[in-house]
């Protein structure tokens, strides 16, 4: 019995253009379940894929630093977590705004005084509840918060001194092949501070970086290879850090 | 899409060279495409350096798994450029303000100057694909053109195209599937 792949073929057609969305994206996955092992839907699939792949070359070739096929063949080979020279780059500063401004929790900025006394808090008052994870804070350093779409975080550092503590929790797992990227913004540009994953929603990490030109700090999601600019909006941007 | 010319088996040499960690393999390859997927992914997202994020991150993905390729499914330079387009519209779909800003500032965004040493732009093979898909586009009918290059070269979803357009959402699809039979035909069927 021949099947009719009227609809699996103008839904492929359009999948392979990158524009299926909303409810076609469902009803084609039904389709092709609906077919099973459809060879003629597998030519489609192929076919289409074939055809929208070629559509690329109809632009004029950009040049491209060959560097840069060395660079990632030193990155697989060495997945630093953290870049050695990134260079600057822009952030997209009105999507920080505009995230901000839609953020519905706020936290506090914990500014605390300088002192000689170590303090060791335990981190329930970062973390939360239920946590015992302890962090030692120096009452000369300043604790900032982080607030966005994604987890808890707060940062720990020494204002005029290199290096900062983050502590966070409640962060959903970004993919196997994701990390979580932090940056130190510098008006509008973005510096990488390195990359982190979560460990069961948890994140701990100490950045060793030079945060005296930074204003605030922001953590987006990146790919693994955690790149030197920042390839999405920020998750979760600070409050403004203390010079 | 049994046959292949003499430069799709020259792509599958490289894809066999970098399964067994051929650097240079991996460098032929990265010459040779590279300049295409970042034109093609520039004109995504319409900003440099997320464009040569794309395409580090899709060769980066071809260096950890060669395997992914499987030439019994197409070419190694439509699933190369599938993968960067892919990206390219994921990124533009998760960020719609990346295109804004993009387009506040197409004008002032121009390419970093490099040494010429330092350009790669092989052309081997590909100013022919250029001009047959080229040749290929402007065979279809522009309402069918329009509505293939909104949805690849824009990032633009059918329901995006249907709204900017005014099109029904019906017409939108039929054009796309009608343009797409079009152009299956002539770049992949026809193939000498």
């Amino acid at each position: 019995m021949t099947r009719d792949h009227a609809v699996i073929e103008e839904l492929l057609a359009i999948r392979s253009l990158g524009g299926l969305d909303g409810d076609d994206v469902e009803r084609l996955e039904r389709e092709l379940a609906a077919h099973g092992d459809c060879e003629e839907c597998r030519r489609l699939t192929d076919e289409y894929a074939e055809t929208a792949g070629r559509l690329g070359f109809a632009l004029d070739p950009t040049p491209v630093d060959l560097e840069q096929a060395n660079e990632i063949l030193r990155r697989a080979t060495h997945p630093a977590t953290q870049d050695a020279a990134p260079p600057p780059s822009v952030l997209p500063t009105d999507e920080l705004g505009a995230r901000r401004s839609r953020r519905g929790r706020m936290w506090p900025a914990l500014v605390v005084a300088a002192a000689v006394v170590v303090l060791v808090i335990s981190a329930v008052a970062i973390l939360g509840p239920g946590r015992s994870t302890e962090v030692t804070v120096s009452t000369s350093q300043t604790v900032v918060g982080f607030t966005g779409d994604t987890g808890e975080l707060a940062m720990a550092y020494e204002p005029g001194r290199p290096g900062a503590l983050f502590v966070g929790s409640g962060f959903p797992d970004p993919g196997s092949d994701k990390v979580y990227a932090i940056w130190m913004l510098q008006g509008s540009t973005a510096v990488s501070g390195g990359c982190v994953r979560p460990h069961d929603g948890s994140i701990v990490a100490f950045v060793d970086a030079d945060l005296a030109d930074a204003d605030r700090m922001a953590v987006t999601v990146e790919p693994s290879s955690c790149p030197s600019q920042p390839t999405s909006a920020p998750v979760l941007i600070s409050d403004p850090l203390v010079a | 899409m049994e046959a292949i010319d003499l430069a799709e088996a020259r792509d599958r040499e490289l894809v066999q060279g970098i399964r067994r960690r051929d650097e240079e393999a991996f460098r032929g390859l990265f010459g040779r495409y590279a300049p295409s997927a970042r034109s093609l992914a520039m004109r995504v997202v319409r900003q440099s350096h997320l464009a040569e994020e794309i395409v580090q991150e899709a060769f980066m993905a071809l260096w950890r798994n060669p395997a992914a390729y499987d030439d019994q499914r197409g070419s190694v330079k439509s699933w190369l450029m599938g993968m960067v387009h892919h990206r390219a519209v994921d990124l533009v779909r998760r960020e719609e303000s990346y295109r804004r800003r993009a387009e506040r500032s197409a004008q002032q965004e121009t390419d970093r100057e490099m040494d010429p040493a330092d350009e790669v732009v092989e052309q081997i093979g590909l100013p022919e694909e250029r001009r047959r898909v080229r040749a290929a586009l402007d065979e279809l009918p522009e309402a069918q053109r329009d509505v293939l290059e909104r949805m690849y070269f824009d990032g633009m979803s059918q329901t995006q195209i249907a709204e900017a357009t005014g099109l029904p959402l019906g017409t939108v699809k039929s054009r796309t599937l009608l343009g797409m039979r079009r152009l299956r035909s002539a770049l992949i069927q026809e193939e000498p």
